[in-house]
């Protein structure tokens, strides 16, 4: 419907709206002329078969083409085409009809309400646009448009007819003509002319077939009516019924409107040329009329309703066939490949895509002479890793029943075998029994192999997790374990089924199980600190590993939380970090044992810490050092240290013979690490000697030689019963390393022990010529003889004076005077002698190392007295004969001198020794700066002395043993204060020139 | 001074020294016995007049020092020591454990017989005294055991009644224990008694106030 919404102007009243749509619905005038030239056509037609005298017509074919206009057209438009009707219906009234104009008029009216009546009618029964295409539609239109419409036009035609009185007809009289002319033109004209209009672009296409049947239909129509019709050769003229009826129901609406149209056509013709049935005399013609306005409308209805039901009949078919073709298509084209089974499991259907998968084009393709066909398409289609499987699910499922579903690899037509997830199912009647089983399979290939990279993906994520060399761990929130790594399952040894089981105190047992006891409770304590406060864990402990051994781990956790904050898991790492503590420890072990080392002051000491040191560093029962003098094992010093295990054997102290393994060590000079087994397998193994029941058992060996700084074997340390485990590549370092230092503590002591020899041989001759001690020795030898010699004078005296004089009894005191006074002599003589004896062991060497060697021997007193030393002693000296250890005596009575003079002074204390080439002589000076000499000459004296507790023997020896030498001592005073000692030493004339 | 009533001990290890002093002591007509070390003279048997000891310091088995600290405990007579060489340190040392007198040899006759002298009389008296101090114990221990009980109330000045009081008896009971005392310990008088309970080390244990200390 077209609004020319456009034109509308403002100002325009109400009123003048339907107007405007009546304008704009104005009808084309080619239209209206069609219309009004049907019309007019139809009042022809009437006009024609109104062959009984006195009634105006018998059919009125206008109201069919009035009404259905009026029905197809819109009702704006309907002004336009009632007043071309008008023009029309008065057109026919004045060519045909010839009735009072106003009659005509009044008629026409009553034709327009009837067209009115009856398009409004239908088009509220049954909306538009009026098809006419089903049975209900038919009834309506023949019952509203073909039974009550003409109503309209009958009451108000025949009114007028009676009215007017044309042709003498009363009201009742010509009613029921009225009534069913209008409906027969109705029912004749208005299905053809729906069928036309509708029908006029889109004509539809017969096949030569249904020309032909058309035809032939045609024929046999046209052939029948002419016969049935004339009332000569057939009774009825319902004969006609069969060939409407079969154009009814082959060719529907068109069938019936040609049909309908050639009926009246030939009646039509047949009554006028006066040969049809419905001709009659007079007195009949008006009977007759009616028959023939019945036979037509019969045929008509009867026509209708045939091809309304054939009409439904053909669109309920029409819709199966869409529909099952929908179903078809929905079966071909759902992505899911579609089989159907017998009960007994035949295949019989594939839909296409699943054709197209195996790429075939019948299912009977899978046809094998000797085999069913379900066996035959799978062992054809399926992989054959899955085909028994499948076959065997399938059997099943028919055995029982049961719906199945798997997956397997169906190979598609390239070759590819792709993996499908299949299902299927039974379907069953009201019964239960089984009629068809339908069984699905999808493409799943890609998801399986996204599965599988998963499952890779997952393997590798596992893999790594395992490998890694770490030991992993989560914990729920509450610090439940619920998951370690391989590793850490294979480190400590455990079911892992164990952890499993919830409960704290459960948590808390197996840590304390799997922790050093040292380290349990700040384990413990500092994991639960962690898990409460959400910090991260970080700790260092040892874990008990699965062979009972404890290792240092470094281990740290740390929450993973949710978006609000919330601890999920907790992940931990642990990793073995014993050997790098056990390297510390060893090296904190090794740096403890250097300084303790350096505070020993004997072999014994030295060797006892280097024992002590290797068990407590490496960790062992036993550890033994033996030491060698020039390799003999005669001399060897043994020093052991056993733990508490072997107290019992701390007495055992045999000295290996040096021929077993030890010896080979030392002859190797190098290291050797054994387990037990290995150690008693060992060719160089001898046993334990003839100490076997003595002899603590070597629970593996580890021993290091000794070796001097000449690379010489000075013996081997060894340790053996490990705390934990075998000896590793580790101690064995450690064990290298202790050896050498011990080697070098060993030298140095021994180096040590030969300085305090040397030592202690000075401090005997010093002794010898130590003041105190010299006087007192003499004075004892001199005192004795003179004590005895003062006393019996006195015995002699008295008796010589007594009344009467003893005189025997003092000549025998008198003869032990003498005795005891020659054995005072010989006291002197013998000190003499001390100093002179040493002549024939003079040799020639040079003072320099003379002077050196006796510093060295003062070097710890000089330390002590905290004297500085000036020497300077003239390079390339030339030789002398001295008495070294004379000559020591005397420098070290001088420097002792100079040193203890020098005890009170505050200032600096500087000792000067100075040695140099004069003429003949070296001499050497010795100056202090202590208080000076007093009496520079008397000094020499025997028993002078300016000391406290001194006997004055000193320098009056060193007098002699440098003049005994050859040589001069004297004092002088030292500049700018203290003394000075000199003494000269002959050069040794035929030696040094 | 006679050869018999006393004995002069000499202990060196020098023979000579042994000798001499022997001829020496013998010329002043002293009887002298000499030992050759410190043990030979405490195996020996000493007669028990009054004595002295002649002893030198340096000894071969233990020094003359060493052995006057062990003797000082019992009894022994006065020391003289003589040393070759004498250092200050040790003179001291033997004078304050009660030696009579310290010798460097070579010594003067005149010094050791002054020396002798004195020691001999020192010893002769201490020896008398000791004689008096063990009779007194004798008599004391002759004494009934309310005796001793008695005696040292009596000697605290305790009037009879007080004392009769303190031991639970009668006054006259008292009395006569109090005669039986100054009898057995021949005291001549109270004041005797006093003097002979000091010498026997008993204690005052009372005092005639009433109420007096106890300790």
């Amino acid at each position: 419907m077209r609004f020319n919404h456009s034109g509308i102007k403002v100002g325009r009243t109400r009123l003048e709206q339907p107007m405007m749509d009546v304008w704009s619905h104005r009808p084309q005038i080619l239209h209206l002329a069609l219309f009004f030239a049907a019309y007019v056509l139809g009042c022809g037609f009437a006009q024609a078969l109104a062959i009984v005298p006195g009634i105006t017509v018998s059919i009125w074919p206008p109201a069919g083409v009035f009404i259905a206009t009026l029905i197809l057209t819109s009702p704006y438009s309907w002004p336009w085409w009632v007043l071309a009707g008008c023009l029309a219906e008065m057109t026919g009234q004045i060519l045909w009809f010839h009735s009072p104009p106003l009659a005509g008029f009044l008629i026409y009216v009553g034709n327009a309400l009837c067209a009115i009546v009856g398009a409004t009618l239908v088009n509220r029964a049954f909306g538009r646009p009026v098809r006419l295409e089903t049975l209900r539609e038919v009834l309506a239109f023949v019952v509203l448009g073909a039974g009550v419409a003409p109503l309209m036009s009958a009451t108000v035609g025949s009114a007028t007819l009676a009215w007017f009185g044309v042709k003498s007809q009363t009201f009742a009289g010509v009613w029921p003509l009225f009534w069913i002319g209008d409906a027969t033109g109705i029912l004749l004209v208005a299905p053809l002319a729906l069928v036309v209009i509708q029908h006029w672009r889109n004509r539809t296409k017969f096949s030569a077939v249904r020309w032909v049947e058309a035809g032939s239909l045609g024929l046999i129509f046209l052939g029948l009516a002419a016969l049935s019709l004339k009332h000569d050769f057939l009774l009825s003229a319902y004969i006609i019924m069969p060939p409407i009826l079969w154009a009814a129901v082959r060719f529907e609406f068109k069938g019936v409107a040609v049909a309908l149209t050639l009926l009246a056509l030939v009646t039509m013709t047949l009554t006028i040329s006066g040969g049809s049935q419905f001709v009659g005399d007079p007195e009949t013609q008006r009977q007759k009329q009616v028959m023939l306005q019945l036979f037509l409308a019969i045929s008509a209805f009867s026509a209708l309703i045939v091809a309304a039901i054939s009409r439904q009949h053909q669109q309920a078919l029409l819709a199966l066939r869409d529909r099952e073709q929908e179903l078809s298509q929905l079966v071909d084209m759902v992505p899911v490949h579609i089989r159907r089974l017998t009960p007994e499991g035949k295949p019989t259907f594939f839909n296409k895509r699943l054709l197209d998968f195996f790429g075939m084009s019948d299912i009977a393709q899978l046809d094998k002479p000797d085999m069913n066909r379900l066996a035959a398409a799978i062992q054809t289609l399926v992989h054959p890793d899955d085909a028994p499987r499948l076959l065997a699910t399938v059997h099943t499922s028919l055995a029982t029943g049961e719906s199945f579903a798997m997956k397997y690899r169906m190979r598609r037509a390239d070759g590819a075998y792709r993996w499908v997830d299949g299902r299927g199912e039974a379907v069953r009647d009201q019964h239960g029994a089984i009629m068809q089983w339908y069984a699905i399979s999808i493409d799943v290939d890609d998801e399986m192999r996204a599965q599988e990279d998963l499952r890779d993906r997952e393997r590798e994520l596992s893999q790594l997790v395992d490998m890694v060399p770490s030991l992993l761990w989560r914990l729920s929130p509450n610090g439940e374990p619920n998951f370690f790594n391989k590793r850490t399952i294979d480190f400590l040894g455990l079911d892992v089924a164990d952890y499993d089981k919830p409960g704290a105190s459960r948590l808390k047992a197996t840590l304390t199980a799997i922790i050093h006891p040292d380290d349990a409770a700040g384990m413990i304590q500092t994991l639960n600190r962690c898990l409460v406060s959400g910090e991260h864990f970080s700790m260092q402990y040892r874990l008990r590993r699965a062979d009972g051994l404890y290792r240092w781990v470094s281990a740290r956790a740390e929450p993973l939380r949710d978006e609000s904050g919330h601890i999920v898991q907790w992940y931990g790492l642990a990793h073995d970090i014993d050997d790098q503590m056990r390297a510390e420890e060893a090296l904190r072990g090794l740096a403890i044992t250097a300084i303790a080392l350096n505070a020993c002051r004997s072999l014994d000491e030295v060797l006892r810490t280097i024992t002590d040191r290797a068990r407590e560093i490496i960790g062992a029962h036993m550890a033994v050092i033996g030491t060698t003098v020039d390799q003999r094992w005669a001399q060897a010093i043994q020093a052991v240290s056993l733990s508490q295990k072997y107290a019992a054997y701390r007495g055992f102290d045999a000295k290996p013979d040096g021929s077993g393994i030890y010896g080979l060590v030392c002859n190797l000079n190098r290291s050797l690490r054994l387990t037990e087994a290995e150690l008693k397998d060992h060719p160089a193994w001898r046993g334990y000697g003839g100490h076997a029941d003595q002899h603590p058992p070597l629970r593996g060996w580890l021993a290091a030689p000794l070796i001097d700084s000449n690379g010489q074997n000075i013996g081997l340390l060894q340790l053996s019963d490990k705390d934990q485990g075998e000896f590793t590549a580790e101690d064995e370092g450690i064990a290298v390393q202790l050896a050498q230092m011990a080697s070098l503590a060993i030298t140095e002591a021994r180096l040590h022990d030969k300085l305090r020899l040397a030592q202690e041989t000075l401090a005997r001759a010093s002794q010898a010529a130590s003041l105190a001690e010299l006087s007192a020795s003499v004075a004892h030898e001199v005192n004795q003889p003179l004590a005895a010699i003062v006393a019996n004078s006195h015995a002699c005296q008295r008796w010589l004076t007594a009344e009467p004089p003893n005189l025997d009894r003092a000549q025998k005191t008198v003869e032990r005077i003498i005795r005891d006074a020659n054995s005072a002599a010989d006291v002197v003589s013998r000190i003499r002698a001390l100093f002179k004896q040493s002549a024939e062991t003079r040799t020639s060497m040079p003072l320099d190392s003379v002077i050196a060697e006796a510093l060295n021997l003062m070097a710890e007193e000089t330390a002590r007295r905290r004297i500085r030393l000036d020497v300077d002693v003239e390079s390339d000296l030339p030789l002398v004969s001295l008495d070294r250890v004379q000559i020591q005596q005397v420098l070290v009575n001088l420097i002792r001198n100079g040193m203890e003079a020098m005890d009170a002074a505050a200032n600096d204390r500087l000792l000067g020794i100075r040695t140099r080439r004069l003429g003949d002589v070296v001499q050497t000076e010795i100056t202090d700066q202590g208080p000076g000499v007093a009496f520079s000459d008397r000094i020499f004296e025997p028993f002078f002395t300016t000391k406290g507790n001194g006997m004055g023997m000193g320098l009056a020896i060193c007098r002699s043993i440098v003049e005994a030498h050859g040589g001069r001592l004297w004092a002088d005073k030292n500049e700018p204060y203290g003394a000075m000692f000199a003494f000269t030493l002959p050069v040794e004339m035929n030696r040094s020139t | 001074m006679t050869a018999h009533d006393h004995i002069v001990f000499i202990v060196d290890d020098d023979e000579r020294i042994r000798e001499a002093l022997g001829e020496l002591l013998a010329s002043h007509g002293m009887r002298t016995e000499a030992f050759g070390s410190a043990g030979d003279y405490i195996n020996a048997d000493k007669p028990q007049v009054p004595a002295c000891l002649i002893l030198d310091v340096e000894l071969p088995d233990i020094n003359g020092l060493e052995l006057q600290r062990q003797i000082a405990t019992g009894d022994h007579p006065p020391i003289i020591f003589i040393t070759g060489h004498g250092d200050i340190p040790s003179s001291v040392q033997a004078i304050k454990h009660g030696a009579v007198d310290f010798l460097t040899k070579p010594f003067s006759d005149a010094d050791l017989l002054a020396a002798i002298t004195a020691a001999i009389a020192q010893d002769r008296g201490r020896r008398s005294e000791r004689a008096g101090l063990d009779a007194l114990k004798q008599r004391y221990l002759d004494l009934t055991p309310r005796e001793r009980e008695v005696l040292p109330l009596v000697v605290s000045g305790l009037l009879n009644k007080q004392a009769a009081a303190q031991l639970g008896i009668s006054e006259v009971t008292l009395q006569i224990h109090r005669r039986n005392v100054m009898q057995k310990m021949a005291a001549a008088s109270l004041a005797d008694l006093v003097r002979i309970a000091e010498k026997l080390d008993i204690p005052i244990t009372h005092s005639r106030r009433a109420g007096g200390s106890r300790a």
